[in-house]
């Protein structure tokens, strides 16, 4: 028996070509004996080096030893390591969207090989450096071109439904795809699309015509005698990517994007605020991983950024973390990833005994989390006691910065308005004891031109 | 006859539907393809102007 544990990767399950695993802290994954052959043309073909020369999918070096002393196995890979795991239900709009047409773009392109896609989901896709990438080599498989494509239905509720169903409702819904993390079924995209929606003609054949004969037909109508063709495969393709190119969800004015128009008029303020950030960033060095927690537009992320720390962005604004990602791809920034999450509820665990996919809390470990002007949102907003939020940080984080914004601050005079006032325990002291649990206090600023006093804090060694 | 390995459900009917959309499509994208043909006689003109300035 080896001595070092092989940890098999909860969400690594479903497809018998391979696994995913862990072995002294380094992933690999295993390609089984039974895949072979796919595996074996997927390189041959070219097909692996013209994906990855396009930076459309992961590169991996091949691995000679059969580590896992499997009788399945047939070839280990090690590809090469993402820095923080995402998920679509974080995902803003455009996105899903890219991640979509990403996918298409795989699709064509290992056809033109003489491979096709086995599977569609948005798990397979994650962001990395500045890019969305597919990470799942085993899913390429040779093409026969009698038989439809197996991964249609897969595409129509992972990417097509959640993106029709925002466009026409003008909402932003990532949250449905938690709900339904498997997809959005295809009987539930047509019953809340719109009637008209029915008189488009790509909509109505991918969703409602596709989800009346998912119903009416009896599984022996697998398609074995439907006649098929690369052409036609190639035409359903040119109309998904048609439809999904025209789809878009509309620019809405959010709670917090115009803040820092609203904060530009107190340039002191924001100033101050970054020379500080600044000072101390030097001061705790070396910084490798950050996490801006309600990162608004990602003013500090991108501070982060600037100074080569990988960023988490984070934010509860859908709006401000689609303009984010649109700002970033634009202008090729590698080291932010932006994403949606709500620190009232940051994303749970969830799938096969709830290991399938990590809660937020679980994948976020950074040496540096910032809470700028978050506080007040959780403990007013939301009513979390500032314990609660003490431990919600000390659990992502070594180093914290964070502002505290007092009861008398304009905002929160704004936050009070036609509330009853039941706030008596928001006070500087109780913040800094509910804190001082977890962290010492090694810097504490006044920031100019406010009431608010911005802080450095250390965890305390466990 | 090649090895497929079916590990998710293409869904009862999927297939049957993709046939009959891809079907449909053909047509679509046949006149669509005319459409773009005819629109093209009548807009070749400006597109020349174009190809002649390559910095536009």
């Amino acid at each position: 028996m080896p001595a070092t544990i092989i940890h098999h990767h909860p969400s690594s399950y479903r497809d018998p070509s391979g696994f995913i695993f862990e072995k002294n802290g380094i992933l690999y994954r295993q390609v089984n004996t039974i895949f072979k052959e796919h595996f074996d043309f997927f390189i041959a073909s070219g097909c692996y080096e013209k994906l990855v020369k396009k930076d459309w999918l992961i590169a991996h070096e091949t691995v000679t030893e059969n580590l896992t002393g499997d009788e399945q196995w047939y070839a280990t890979l090690k590809p090469e390591r993402l820095s923080f795991i995402s998920y679509p239900y974080e995902w803003s709009f455009d996105m899903l969207k890219d991640a979509a047409l990403l996918t298409l773009a795989i699709l064509k392109e290992s056809l033109a090989s003489g491979m096709i896609l086995k599977d569609a989901t948005p798990y397979n896709i994650q962001w990395h450096t500045g890019k969305l990438v597919f990470i799942d080599s085993l899913s390429f498989e040779k093409y026969d071109e009698t038989v439809p494509w197996i991964a249609y239905r897969q595409f129509c509720e992972n990417f097509l439904s959640p993106l029709l169903l925002a466009h026409y409702s003008r909402m932003p819904l990532q949250e449905m795809m938690l709900a339904y993390s498997e997809g959005i079924p295809l009987a539930v995209t047509k019953s809340l699309l719109p009637w008209r929606t029915k008189f488009s003609i790509h909509t109505y054949l991918h969703i409602h015509l596709h989800a009346k004969y998912s119903i009416k037909n009896p599984s022996s109508q697998t398609g074995k005698n439907t006649a098929f063709s690369k052409k036609k495969l190639l035409n359903l393709v040119a109309s998904l990517e048609g439809l999904i190119t025209k789809l878009k969800l509309p620019e809405s004015k959010s709670t917090w994007s115009d803040y820092y128009d609203e904060a530009s008029q107190r340039t002191d303020y924001l100033e101050h605020k970054r020379t500080i950030i600044q000072r101390w960033l030097e001061k705790i060095k070396p910084v490798a991983t950050a996490a801006d927690l309600g990162a608004n537009t990602g003013e500090f992320s991108k501070l982060m950024a600037s100074k080569n720390i990988q960023t988490i962005a984070s934010d509860f604004d859908p709006n401000c973390i689609n303009a984010l990602y649109n700002e970033i791809k634009k202008n090729g920034e590698k080291n932010i990833v932006p994403i949606i999450i709500d620190f009232s509820k940051p994303s749970p665990a969830i799938g096969v005994n709830n290991e399938e996919r990590d809660s937020f809390i679980k994948r976020t470990h950074v040496d540096l989390a910032l809470a700028l002007a978050l506080i007040h949102h959780l403990a007013i907003g939301k009513n979390i006691p500032l314990e609660k939020i003490a431990d919600l940080f000390q659990k992502l984080c070594n180093y914290l910065i964070i502002e505290f914004v007092p009861k008398q601050d304009e905002k929160i005079k704004l936050m009070l308005t036609g509330k009853k006032d039941i706030y008596t325990a928001y006070k500087e002291e109780n913040f800094l004891s509910a804190f001082q649990q977890y962290f010492s206090v090694l810097e504490k600023e006044t920031i100019a031109g406010s009431e608010r006093t911005i802080y450095l804090m250390k965890k305390n060694e466990a | 006859m090649l090895h497929h390995l079916v590990y998710i459900d293409p869904g009862s009917g999927s297939f049957l539907v993709q046939a009959i959309t891809a079907a449909v499509l053909g047509v679509v994208f046949f006149f669509r393809n005319i459409r773009m043909y005819i629109k093209s006689i009548f807009t070749r003109t400006p597109k020349k102007q174009d190809d002649n300035n390559p910095s536009a």
